[in-house]
């Protein structure tokens, strides 16, 4: 018995010594296939109770807790869990917290008082999730540094050493030059990139060696150097890793010269493993960089998790590949249009120009500059920006007053600031604004004068004749100080925004003395696309010679011409027709706007009517008040008064328009005559306020009768839109030929029902209802001078033609046949 | 300094127990409980075992090897330590019963010894070593990577 008891406690001592070995290595039976959503805690597993302890110590206080269960059995608690990323806590599992008060009793880190705070069931399991970090440290990685002088900096890893847990990285150098010419007395040229030659003819130096890489660099003051970066070794732990997100110009200055960006595609693949993932769609035109098949264009089928499946462009190979994230970057052609839509330049939208490797050029929709950018930022998107216009009360294009003495057009507006083109003549002057350095917007209207004396105000064509925009045209969106801001669309630079001193431009269609080449022609189409006939009134304080220059312009809208008009109102005697004041006869002494103030004769005061409401005492009352009627004078005349100048000046004014002018010698003597008397008044009357006498502008000289400067093309111009039913159908030998293709407008106007003089001389035919045919009619006779457009339409010669001479019978010289014709 | 009198203390003990039992666990104790042997210094000479993930020192591996994987004969070559363990680790827990434990549960370390574990690697084992634990039979599970 005794011996089977030895027996049985022997097979009891070796079966225990055979086994208690593997009690603990695992054959499979590891929960491995279980879900962790089975493990999560429940009711029955012991708590976790987050305990308080000195900071900086976690570690060791987890430690020392082990080492206690080890020395004494009787400890309850389970585990203890010691954060990285948690300081000052850490995290006991026990059933009862009186357990862990016992654990804590008598520990240095654990403060007696100690707060214990049991964790939320459904926190527990958060409590053990740890953020695997990849810390994928291959060479070429774009890391950057913690500590040091090159904080911040990018660098690139050339060498990991991971027992040391060192690795080698690549900087720009920063060097202090004064403390290392003190320290070494060569004569070292160390600059911010410090480029000091590799050895070449002499023997390598051993010195020089790097004992680790055995590569050769250029020892300075115990730091390495090669092609100019600085090479350190530096530990993993002073680097950032992660989410590096290298900025452009960073890249560029480390490219070394002669490396194009697809040699760096190594580099740039690192740089789209820290990228975040997931930005492929389906559609996406991708190419690959990575692996065997580079450089093989694809589109996107499907995408998984990492994995990214694509129809590539070849038709031999299968139907669709599979690819991983990292070796696949999107694609663009040029011609696409994309949207950024990370980095620098988030949110701008564009047309892809160049593909350059990973880089695209784009050109920017807003702002029409080139932008280099990732293709990975970008995505394709029909989507156009506009950009912002305002920021608080300014918009784009507005005039600003900045501190003092500067002001300046606001050209472009950014996120936060404005960009202002100063108001400095000379040379173009943009400066960066915020906000708050805008002292106020100017709104005032200002006029200026050009070279020739005409009166500039905005929204009028004038030519730089002078300084460094010189040849360039445009409306004038600012006036201030005698400094004109001219919108040409042609110019690039500034959003088109041009700055030149009144006196360096001369007023398109302002009277130079017959200096106007081609402004007129030029100008209208602008013209006519600036100005609504109605706008005419806007100017109310206009004065004549501007009328008439605008209407040369074509079109102009008439705006303000109707001030002209007005202006030759003043002085004259006139009745009152309507109103309160019905009857009153009286002196015009202001003209503004509508509105007209008037002297009493009777009653000696000033009183304000409205213009409709006065009329001519000469004339009857009736054919000025014809809106149309002035209009219809005014085509003829003035091209860009006609149509909807409710103005009676208009009338009057064919007098002071320069085609007045022009053709006032022709028409004077022949159908103005009715009316000359009182033109001649006016003009007279008012000879500066035409000063100018655009009316020459158009190239007629004074001198010459008949000339029909332009009128004939004038006229084309002429809004005689107005009388849209007329012109270009109608037979009459003005041919639109505004430049804009408009119709003729004004003659025709005049000719037709619609005109009201039919003719320039319509102000002749005061007295005329304008609209009457009659005057058509008459106008028929009149309108041929010499210089007119025309089209003939006589037989076997139609087409358009050129008024030579009138002589009763009208010689035409065709501009198709270049012959003569006799028309009647 | 309490602390390290702690870990002198636990030194000598394990010594002592290793003499008496030749090693630092994987044998049962009387009256005690096995137990892996505990990191004696908190440096950077701490290394996590990839296998079972088993927090020690270098020098602690090397010279009584991972006592959850035997198999990888630590303590035989210096090679298998440098390669089968890393300085790459997150956030330690001392785990006490880890029968009982349920973040042991969830870590899935619960049927290790009772020792200080890391919640998580950053690298794998490399691959010979995952055959050698297929040969012996052993689990094993690569760090998740999101």
């Amino acid at each position: 018995m005794r011996d089977e008891e030895e027996d049985i406690d022997e097979i009891e001592r070796q079966v225990r010594e055979r086994y208690a070995r593997s009690t603990h290595i695992e054959y499979g039976e590891e929960a491995a296939d279980v879900e962790q959503q089975a493990l999560l805690p429940s009711v029955k597993d012991p708590k976790l109770w987050m305990v308080k302890c000195a900071i900086g110590h976690e570690r060791e206080t987890a430690i020392c807790l082990m080492q206690k269960f080890i020395d004494r059995t009787d400890l309850q608690i389970k585990s203890v869990v010691a954060l990285d990323h948690l300081k000052n806590y850490i995290y006991v599992e026990a059933e009862k917290e009186a357990h862990v008060k016992e654990a804590c009793k008598g520990l240095r880190n654990i403060y007696a008082s100690a707060k214990i705070t049991l964790v939320p069931i459904k926190e527990m399991a958060d409590v053990l999730y740890v953020e695997s970090k990849n810390v994928d440290l291959a060479r070429d990685t774009w890391v950057r540094m913690k500590l040091g002088v090159y904080k911040g900096d990018l660098a690139k890893v050339v060498d990991v050493d991971n027992v040391r847990q060192r690795v080698t990285v690549k900087l720009i150098p920063r060097i202090d030059l004064q403390v290392l010419a003190s320290k070494l007395e060569g004569r070292v040229v160390a600059k911010k990139k410090t480029f000091v030659p590799p050895p070449r003819f002499f023997n390598i130096d051993e010195r020089r060696r790097d004992k680790d890489s055995g590569e050769y660099f250029e020892m300075v003051d115990g730091l390495m150097f090669k092609d100019g970066f600085l090479y350190k070794p530096v530990s993993i732990k002073s680097i950032h890793t992660q989410g590096i997100q290298p900025s452009f110009d960073e890249l560029e200055k480390f490219k070394k010269p002669g490396d194009d960006m697809n040699g760096d595609m190594s580099s740039l693949n690192t740089l789209f493993s820290n990228r975040k993932k997931g930005h492929f769609m389906k559609g996406d035109a991708v190419i690959v960089v990575k692996g065997d098949l580079k450089n093989l264009e694809g589109w996107v089928e499907k995408v998984e998790d990492t994995t990214v499946h694509i129809r590539p462009k070849i038709s031999d190979l299968p139907k669709t590949l599979a690819f991983n994230e990292k070796e696949l970057c999107k694609y663009f052609k040029p011609g696409d249009h994309v949207k950024v839509v990370s980095g620098v330049q988030e949110g701008t939208t564009g047309m892809v120009v160049k593909v350059d490797g990973h880089v695209l050029i784009i050109l920017s929709d807003t702002t029409k500059e080139h932008i280099r950018v990732f293709a990975d930022h970008v995505v394709e998107s029909s989507e156009i920006t506009t950009g912002i216009t305002r920021i608080g009360d300014y918009e784009l294009h507005d005039l600003v007053l900045l501190d003092n003495l500067s002001f300046g057009v606001i050209i472009r507006v950014e996120t936060e600031a404005f960009q202002v083109l100063k108001g400095v003549p000379d040379r173009p002057e943009v400066v960066l604004v915020k906000l708050r350095e805008i002292k106020s917007k100017i709104d005032r209207r200002t006029s200026a004068k050009d070279k020739f004396n005409n009166m500039v105000a905005t929204k009028d064509v004038v030519r730089v004749v002078e300084g460094a925009c010189k040849g360039t045209q445009g409306p004038v969106e600012h006036i201030h100080k005698g400094i004109l801001f001219i919108y040409d669309r042609h110019h690039l630079e500034h959003a088109g925004f041009i700055c030149a001193k009144a006196q360096s431009c001369i007023l398109v269609g302002g009277s130079t003395g017959g200096r106007r080449g081609n402004g007129m022609d030029a100008a209208d189409a602008r013209m006519g696309a600036l100005r609504s006939p109605a706008s005419i009134l806007q100017s109310p304080g206009r004065l004549p010679p501007r009328g008439p220059q605008m209407n040369y312009g074509g079109r102009f809208g008439g705006g303000g011409r109707g001030g002209r008009g007005h202006d030759a109102l003043v002085g004259k005697c006139i009745k009152i027709k309507s109103g309160p004041y019905k009857g009153y006869r009286g002196r015009v002494k202001e003209v503004t706007g509508v509105l007209v103030r008037v002297e009493l004769d009777s009653l000696m005061k000033i009183v304000t009517v409205k213009r409709d409401d006065i009329a001519d005492t000469p004339t009857v009352a009736t054919p000025f008040r014809e809106p149309r009627f002035s209009l219809g004078s005014e085509t003829p005349m003035h091209p860009s008064r006609t149509p909807l100048h409710p103005f009676q000046t208009p009338m009057r004014d064919p007098g002071a328009t320069p085609i007045h002018d022009g053709m006032r010698t022709p028409m004077r003597s022949r159908a103005w005559a009715p009316m000359s008397p009182p033109r001649d008044n006016w003009e007279d009357g008012n000879p500066d306020t035409w000063g100018s006498s655009p009316a020459y502008q158009p190239g007629t000289p004074p001198a010459r009768p008949y000339e029909a400067p332009t009128p004939g093309s004038g006229w084309a111009n002429t809004p005689g839109v107005s009388y849209n039913d007329v012109p270009t159908n109608a037979p009459s030998p003005y041919v639109p030929s505004t430049p804009v293709g408009q119709p003729m407008t004004p003659n025709s106007a005049a000719y037709l029902p619609g005109t009201p003089g039919g003719q320039p001389m319509t102000p002749g035919n005061a007295g005329m209802d304008i609209m009457s045919p009659v005057i058509g009619g008459e106008g028929e006779v009149n309108w041929a001078l010499p210089d007119v457009l025309v089209n003939v339409l006589a037989a076997g010669d139609e087409g358009p033609g050129v008024v030579r001479e009138v002589l009763g019978v009208c010689v035409v010289e065709s501009i198709v046949g270049f012959q003569d014709v006799h028309v009647n | 300094d309490s602390t390290e009198a702690n870990s002198r203390r636990g030194e000598e003990r394990r010594r002592g127990e290793a003499r008496m039992r030749g090693g630092g666990g994987g044998m049962m104790d009387d009256g005690g409980v096995e137990h892996a042997q505990i990191p004696n210094s908190f440096g950077h000479e701490l290394r996590a075992c990839l296998r079972c993930r088993l927090v020690k020192t270098y020098d602690q591996f090397r010279e009584n090897g991972c006592e959850n994987c035997p198999f990888l004969d630590m303590d035989k070559d210096r090679d298998n330590v440098v390669s089968c363990t890393t300085a790459n680790f997150t956030g330690i827990i001392s785990l006490m019963d880890p029968n009982r434990s349920w973040a042991a549960r969830w870590l899935r370390i619960g049927r290790f010894i009772p020792g200080c574990y890391t919640l998580a690697v950053s690298e794998e084992l490399p691959e010979e070593y995952q055959g050698m634990c297929q040969d012996n039979n052993v689990q094993y599970f690569p760090p998740k990577r999101p």
